[in-house]
């Protein structure tokens, strides 16, 4: 799968993306997966939404290598 | 409903579909134009910087207007949003509606801008500060 970061997470991390290979993982195993990588993910675990392939999914999601998955901070437009 | 989206690295006053003219049909036209000010957060700046995950953008706000739309309905939507560096005074956002009667339109434009602030992935990245060079540069 590919997990993109944006805006203060690509900042912090220093990357727009990363290639995983996990197989079919749900929201906790993805979560865990991802904070081993980058410990310093975890300070924005909790404000944090995920959307996969473009769509805003819940806790109850599951992933697959085929999926695209974005991290989305709180989002400031306008 | 007619919706147009449209995320740009340009000015968005230089869009040529705001240079269109209105349905006869078409009694009210609200416009709202969000604007970058001199202050961020306390601290003067020259510009902002917007980033967004853009497909998901665009999907969100192109649903965003057709569910309210079906709430509110009006004739036609545009909605531009800048990305990238967006100086002081400049548009980052800007938003028509075009219905037969004005509260339609402003009920869409205002249901929007709350919306696009919940759950659009658009972000301001940083306040690009005053560079103290070019404030002292002699004229």
């Amino acid at each position: 799968m590919r997990v993109l970061f944006f805006a203060q997470i690509r900042q912090a991390l220093g990357t727009t993306a990363v290639e995983l290979t996990t197989g079919d993982v749900d929201v906790a195993q993805f979560w865990q997966i991802l904070n081993a990588m980058y410990p310093l993910l975890a300070q924005y675990q909790a404000r944090v939404r995920l959307a996969r392939n473009g769509e805003f999914v819940g806790n109850d999601a599951r992933f697959t290598n085929a999926d695209e998955i974005a991290l989305i901070p709180p989002v400031s437009g306008g | 409903m007619d919706t147009l989206v449209a995320l740009s690295l340009q000015p968005l006053e230089n869009h040529p579909s705001l240079h269109e003219p209105a349905s006869e049909h078409s009694g009210a036209v609200v416009d709202f134009k969000g604007i970058v000010r001199r202050d961020e957060a306390g601290s003067p700046i020259e510009a902002l910087e917007y980033e967004a995950y853009q497909p998901m953008a665009e999907t969100m706000m192109q649903r965003i207007a057709t569910e309210l739309g079906a709430q509110h309905p009006c004739d036609h939507v545009l909605i531009l949003h800048r990305i990238g560096i967006v100086p002081v005074g400049e548009a980052a956002i800007i938003i028509r509606a075009t219905a037969k009667h004005r509260a339609e339109a402003f009920a869409l434009v205002s249901g929007f801008m709350d919306r696009l602030k919940q759950d659009v992935p658009i972000w301001k990245v940083r306040g690009v500060p005053i560079n103290p060079n070019l404030a002292s540069a002699p004229k």
